[in-house]
C-alpha cells in the first residue's frame, strides 16, 4: 500500500470502532474496554484485547438519567454508548478513578449498563514513594482478579514480558510518527488524528505493523513546504472530524501534541524487566514514574514548563489548548499554561470543545483569527 | 463543608451553645491571624484533612472552604469569582476554588471573610480531586509547599487493607515532613488528648443530631449547617467538645419543654442532600419554613462522627467521609438517617460546583427514595456562585415536594 492507501486504512478503522469490535468478537476474541491509564499490557498478556473508549461524537439522551449537564461530555457519551448497547459483547470495562468524573461514572455504570461489568482501578496520587508503588500494585492485582473472573482468561506471567515489549515497540512507533508529522506538512490533521484514534481499536501488534509500513512510505516522500503555521496542541481529546477540518482549512500543521488520548498515552515506555524480575513491578513503575499530566498530582506543576519546552522543540508557532468543557483537571492548569506560553513568546489560545458539539462556527472564527496571528 | 456566618438578628445568650460555637469558629480565624502577626507559620487546610495532625503538632490552620462559604453567605461570592475568571479560570470550576484562588491573589474579600495568607498547604482529596488541582495552583501561585494526603475514592464497601496501609503511610509521611518544615514535634500524649476531644465532640454531635428523631424535631436542620464549621475545624479542641455537649443538652431540653429552633409548626420532615446554597441561604430556608417543612437531617449528621480508638481507626474514618465512598455505602448511610429521623421527602441540591457530589446523585437518590418510600425532588444551584440558582425553580420544586408529601399523608390517614 502507498501512503494514501495506508492513511485510508487508518481512517476506516478510526471511524468505525464498532465494526472493529464486532469483528474481533466474531473471531472469538475477548474485548475489554479501557480508558485513560489502564495498564493494557496486563490485559494483553491475558490474551484479551484492550479497546479504548473516550465516548463519541453523539448527542446525549439516555445518560441524562444519570449525569447532570455539568459533567464532561467524555463521561456523558461513554455512558450513553454503554446504555445504547454499542459496547455489547465486551467482557468488562476498566475505569481508573483519576478525576472526580471518572470516580462517578463507575458508580453509574453498575446500574446503567449492568451487562458489562465495571472494574475499578484505584491509583494513588502520591505515587513516587514506595507506599504509592505498593498501592498501585494492589490495584493491578485486583484488576487482574476481576478480569479473570469476567473473561475466564488467566494472566500469563511469562507472556507479560512479551506484552510489555510489544507495547514499548508500539509506543516508539507512535512517537516516531508524531515527529515525522512535524517534518511533513502534507500530513493532514485528520490523517494524524486517525492514526492515534485507530491505535485504540486494534491489537497493538496489528497497529504497529500498519504504522511501520506507513512510516516507511512517508520517509520515501519529499516534505512539502510548510505553511508556516505550526501548532502544538494540548488537551484530553481533539479528534472531532469537524475540528480537524478547521485546522486543515486554515493551514494549521500539528507538529506535536500533549493530548491525553494521543501522545500522553505513548510518551513513556515500561522498563524491560530483567530476568527473574517481576514484570508487574515494572508496570507499576511505569505508572509511578509518569508525570506531566493534568490527572496526576504535580506539586510543582512541571507540566506547564514541559508543554512550553515541547512546543519550542517542535518549533511550533503557536499553542492550542483544546479544553474539553467541564474538565476540571485541565481547567485548573490552563491559566498557568497560557501565562507560561505568553512569557515564552508563544501565542496561545484556549478553545472549548464538547463531544456533542453541533456548531463549530465559533471554533472556526477563533481558529481563523489565530491562524492569521501566527501566520 | 462550611459554615454560616450571617448576621444574628437577636443578641445571643452568651451561655448558649450557638453563641459558644460561633465564638469557636470566629476564634479559629483570630488565633491564626494573631499567630501570623507574631511571625508564626499558618497553613491553609482542606476541610476533611485529618485535623488531628495540625492540632497535635500545634499548627495554626484556617480553612479555605469555610472562608469561601462565609464570603458567599455575605454576598461576595460573585465578586470573587469574577476575579479568578478574569485570570482565565473557567466558571465551571468549583466556586470555592474560584473564590479561594481570587483571595490568594488579591488578599481581600471585600468584607466577606479575611484570613491570613498561608506558609504551607494541607490538602486531602477524600472529598474531591478538584481539591488537588486547586491546591496545586495555590502552591504554584504562592510558591509555598503543599502536603497532600491522597485518600482515593473507594469503589468497595469496606476499606481494604491495601488502602489502609497506603493512607496510614501517608499520614506518617506528612507528619514527619511537617515536623521538618515547621520545627514542631509530634507528641503521642498530645495526640491522645486531641483524639479524646475529637471523640467527645463527635459523639456529642451524633447524639445532638439524632434528637431529630423526636417529632417534632427540637431543632431546625439549618442549625447543623451553621454548627458543622466547628466540627470541621475544631473538633479536637476541648471547647468544641464542651460546646457540642451543651448543644446536645439544649436539644434534649427543647424536646422536654416542647420547644424547637424550628420556630413554626413542623408539618413535614425532610432530608436535605448537598451543600447549602450559601448565597441564597435565607431564600432556601424560608422556602421550606414558610411551608412548615423542617429539614431534620442531612448526611452531615453522620459525616462528622469521627469516633475511633486508635491511629488506624482514625485513618479508616478519613477513608469513609461522604465523598470517598461508593454509591451503596453512601446510600445506606442516608437510608439509615432517613429511617431513623422519619423523613417524608428528600430534597436534593444538584450543585453545579461539585461534580463528585452530584455525579451519581440521580441514581443514588432514586434508590434512597425507593428504599425509604419517600418522594425525591431536586433543584439546581451552587454552593457559592449566586448565578447558578433560580429562586422560581426552587420554589416550584419545593412546592411540588410538599404537595406529594401532603397527598401521601392523606393517603395514609
Ligand atoms: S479528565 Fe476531564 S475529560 Fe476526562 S473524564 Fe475527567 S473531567 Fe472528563
Ligand atoms: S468540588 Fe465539591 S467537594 Fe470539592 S471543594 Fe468543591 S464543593 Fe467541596
Amino acid at each position: 500500500m502507498n501512503t494514501a492507501e495506508l492513511f485510508e486504512q487508518f481512517h476506516k478503522i478510526a471511524l468505525n470502532p464498532r465494526a472493529q469490535k464486532d469483528a474481533y468478537l466474531k473471531d472469538g476474541e475477548k474485548v475489554v474496554l479501557v480508558t485513560y491509564y489502564v495498564p493494557e499490557q496486563l490485559i494483553h498478556a491475558m490474551g484479551a484485547i484492550p479497546f479504548h473508549t473516550y465516548g463519541g461524537d453523539l448527542p446525549v439522551n439516555e445518560a441524562k438519567q444519570y449525569f447532570p449537564a455539568f459533567i464532561c461530555s467524555v463521561m456523558q457519551t461513554m455512558l450513553e454508548l454503554g446504555m445504547r448497547g454499542t459496547f455489547e459483547g465486551c467482557s468488562a470495562i476498566v475505569i481508573p478513578s483519576l478525576c472526580d468524573s471518572l470516580k462517578c461514572i463507575g458508580q453509574n455504570w453498575k446500574y446503567a449498563v449492568p451487562s458489562i461489568p465495571f472494574i475499578p482501578l484505584t491509583y494513588p496520587q502520591n505515587r513516587k514513594p514506595d507506599y504509592g508503588a505498593a498501592f498501585t500494585r494492589a490495584g493491578y492485582e485486583r484488576m487482574v482478579r476481576e478480569l479473570e473472573a469476567a473473561t475466564g482468561l488467566q494472566l500469563d506471567e511469562t507472556r507479560l514480558k512479551e506484552s510489555i515489549r510489544i507495547y514499548n515497540e508500539h509506543n516508539a512507533l507512535m512517537r516516531e510518527f508524531s515527529a515525522l508529522c512535524a517534518e511533513y506538512p502534507q500530513v493532514t490533521a485528520t490523517q494524524r488524528s486517525d492514526v492515534y484514534k485507530s491505535a485504540g481499536f486494534m491489537k497493538k501488534e496489528e497497529h504497529a505493523q500498519l504504522l511501520r509500513e506507513l512510516i516507511a512510505c512517508m520517509k520515501q516522500e519529499v516534505a512539502q513546504k510548510s505553511s508556516g503555521k505550526r501548532i502544538y496542541i494540548s488537551g484530553i481529546l481533539a479528534d472531532a472530524p469537524e475540528w480537524n477540518r478547521i485546522l486543515e482549512d486554515y493551514g494549521l500543521q500539528v507538529v506535536g501534541d500533549d493530548i491525553l488520548a494521543c501522545s500522553r498515552l505513548y510518551r513513556d515506555d515500561c522498563r524491560m524487566p530483567e530476568d527473574g524480575e517481576d514484570a508487574m513491578d515494572a508496570l507499576v513503575r511505569l505508572y509511578c514514574d509518569k508525570d506531566h499530566c493534568s490527572l496526576l498530582y504535580d506539586e510543582k506543576k512541571s507540566r506547564v514548563e514541559f508543554i512550553v519546552q515541547e512546543a519550542k522543540q517542535r518549533k511550533a508557532d503557536g499553542v492550542i489548548l483544546a479544553l474539553t468543557k467541564f474538565c476540571d483537571p485541565e481547567e485548573f492548569d490552563n491559566p498557568m499554561i497560557k501565562d507560561a506560553c505568553a512569557e515564552a513568546g508563544l501565542p496561545c489560545v484556549v478553545i472549548e470543545m464538547d463531544r456533542q458539539m453541533q456548531n463549530y462556527e465559533q471554533a472556526r472564527t477563533i481558529m481563523e483569527t489565530f491562524a492569521d496571528m501566527i501566520g | 463543608m462550611a459554615e454560616e456566618t450571617k448576621k444574628e438578628r437577636r443578641p445571643l445568650d452568651p451561655n448558649s451553645a450557638k453563641y459558644k460555637l460561633n465564638q469557636i469558629a470566629a476564634k479559629a480565624y483570630s488565633d491564626a491571624a494573631e499567630a501570623k502577626a507574631r511571625g508564626e507559620m499558618v497553613g491553609w487546610c482542606s476541610s476533611n484533612f485529618p485535623v488531628e495532625i495540625p492540632e497535635t503538632l500545634g499548627l495554626y490552620v484556617v480553612y479555605p472552604e469555610n472562608q469561601a462559604a462565609a464570603i458567599a453567605a455575605r454576598g461576595q461570592g460573585e465578586h470573587m469569582c469574577n476575579i479568578s475568571e478574569a485570570d482565565g479560570y473557567s466558571n465551571d470550576i468549583c466556586a470555592y476554588a474560584r473564590i479561594s484562588l481570587a483571595y490568594a491573589k488579591v488578599k481581600d474579600s471585600n468584607g466577606g471573610q479575611e484570613m491570613p495568607q498561608p506558609d504551607f498547604l494541607l490538602c486531602c482529596n477524600n472529598i474531591c480531586n478538584c481539591m488537588i488541582k486547586w491546591y496545586e495552583d495555590l502552591a504554584r501561585q504562592l510558591q509555598i509547599p503543599m502536603f497532600l494526603i491522597d485518600i482515593p475514592f473507594n469503589p468497595d464497601y469496606e476499606v481494604s487493607d491495601a488502602q489502609l496501609a497506603y493512607v496510614r503511610a501517608q499520614f506518617w509521611d506528612v507528619i514527619h515532613r511537617l515536623e521538618a518544615f515547621t520545627g514542631k514535634k509530634w507528641n503521642e500524649e498530645k495526640y491522645k488528648e486531641v483524639m479524646g476531644y475529637s471523640g467527645r465532640s463527635s459523639r456529642a454531635w451524633l447524639r445532638a443530631t439524632a434528637k431529630a428523631q423526636y417529632e417534632p424535631s427540637p431543632f431546625n436542620g439549618f442549625d447543623l449547617l451553621n454548627h458543622m464549621a466547628v466540627m470541621v475545624t475544631a473538633r479536637g479542641k476541648k471547647e468544641a467538645a464542651e460546646a457540642m455537649e451543651l448543644l446536645e443538652k439544649e436539644y434534649e431540653e427543647n424536646h422536654q419543654k416542647g420547644e424547637s429552633t424550628f420556630r413554626t409548626e413542623e408539618k413535614y420532615r425532610i432530608m436535605f442532600e448537598g451543600i447549602a446554597c450559601w448565597p441564597w441561604l435565607r431564600v432556601t430556608a424560608t422556602g421550606l419554613k414558610s411551608r412548615g417543612i423542617n429539614m431534620v437531617t442531612t448526611i452531615y449528621a453522620d459525616a462528622f462522627g469521627f469516633v475511633y480508638d486508635d491511629f488506624d481507626g482514625m485513618v479508616r474514618a478519613y477513608c469513609n467521609v461522604p465523598n470517598a465512598i461508593n454509591l451503596e455505602h453512601a446510600r445506606d448511610k442516608r437510608v439509615k438517617l432517613a429511617t431513623d429521623n422519619h423523613i417524608e421527602g428528600l430534597l436534593v441540591h444538584t450543585n453545579r460546583s461539585c461534580k463528585l457530589w452530584s455525579g451519581f446523585m440521580y441514581e443514588m437518590s432514586r434508590q434512597i427514595g425507593e428504599k425509604v418510600d419517600v418522594p425525591v425532588v431536586s433543584f439546581d444551584g451552587d454552593q457559592a456562585d449566586p448565578r447558578n440558582f433560580s429562586e422560581a425553580q426552587y420554589d416550584t420544586r419545593v412546592q411540588g415536594l410538599m404537595e406529594i408529601m401532603e397527598a401521601n399523608k392523606e393517603a395514609r390517614a
